[in-house]
């Protein structure tokens, strides 16, 4: 196999996870994209160390890069995050689809922000779930703790976006009538 | 509508369209390989390695050699 196929076989293999990890960690889309290209072109350079390795051992491989990226990034962002906050930059995710029926898309929305809100450590779990499609055994591997950890991390993330949904689904006013 | 179904379009919502995708990718690959002889053309270091040697080549042939002094 050449080396641009053997590249395109472990972008394939591992884009969509290394994104939901950026997703999960940034809540920005379009930084993670950034992200996750960074973390390809060090693949890129670094394929005969990369390609030798087994699933696991290239998954384990590409997370070490992207969460040593994360970091350095986080110290880089931290600053100007203050500028960011003072000037009333918000980070739009894209909408729901436009056709989507109105109470559905509501009802995604809800989800969405109380992912944005869930801490870090539950909202990375969850993303790389939902939208890299990997399972917790799999999360776990990628961000080097135990399976345990992460189910219960995606557990606890599953409560709240349920109570979320549940509290949405509540007709207004009921609360105040109990 | 369930919390897996929420999920799930949430989800759609945050990912990478492929045409982006396979934007990263080209801008990749069109990076050039460290140690470019695996394309098969002349390494990126070529002229360095090339006048390096040349220049001890050279170097060597002015030295006297003991037989001929």
């Amino acid at each position: 196999m050449d080396r641009e196929a053997e590249f395109r076989e472990l972008y394939e293999a591992h884009r969509d996870a290394v994104h939901a990890y950026f997703v999960g960690r940034t809540g920005d889309r379009w930084l993670a994209a950034d992200l996750m290209q960074e973390v390809f072109m060090r693949v890129w350079q670094r394929l005969p160390a990369v390609a030798g390795r087994s699933a696991d051992g290239q998954r384990a491989w590409i997370f070490t890069v992207a969460r040593n990226l994360a970091v350095d990034t986080y110290r880089r962002e931290r600053t100007r995050a203050g500028a960011e906050a003072a000037l009333g930059h918000e980070r739009a995710d894209a909408p729901p689809p436009a056709s989507a029926p109105v109470i559905a898309a509501e009802r995604v929305a809800v989800v969405g922000e109380a992912i944005r809100q869930l801490p870090e450590e539950q909202r990375v779990a969850v993303t790389m779930a939902a939208a890299g499609g990997l399972t917790s055994a799999q999360i776990a591997a990628a961000l080097d703790v135990p399976a345990g950890t992460v189910r219960y991390r995606l557990s606890l993330a599953r409560r709240t976006l349920s109570a979320a949904l549940a509290a949405y689904d509540q007709p207004a006013g009921t609360a105040e009538e109990r | 509508m369930s919390l897996d179904d929420a999920l799930a379009a949430w989800a759609a919502t945050v990912r990478l369209p492929d045409a982006a995708a396979d934007g990263i990718y080209q801008r990749i690959v069109m990076t050039p390989a460290p140690g470019g002889k695996q394309y098969g053309g002349l390494g990126r270091t070529w002229w360095r390695d090339f006048s390096a040697d040349f220049a001890a080549r050279m170097i060597t042939s002015t030295r006297r050699v003991p037989w001929a002094a």
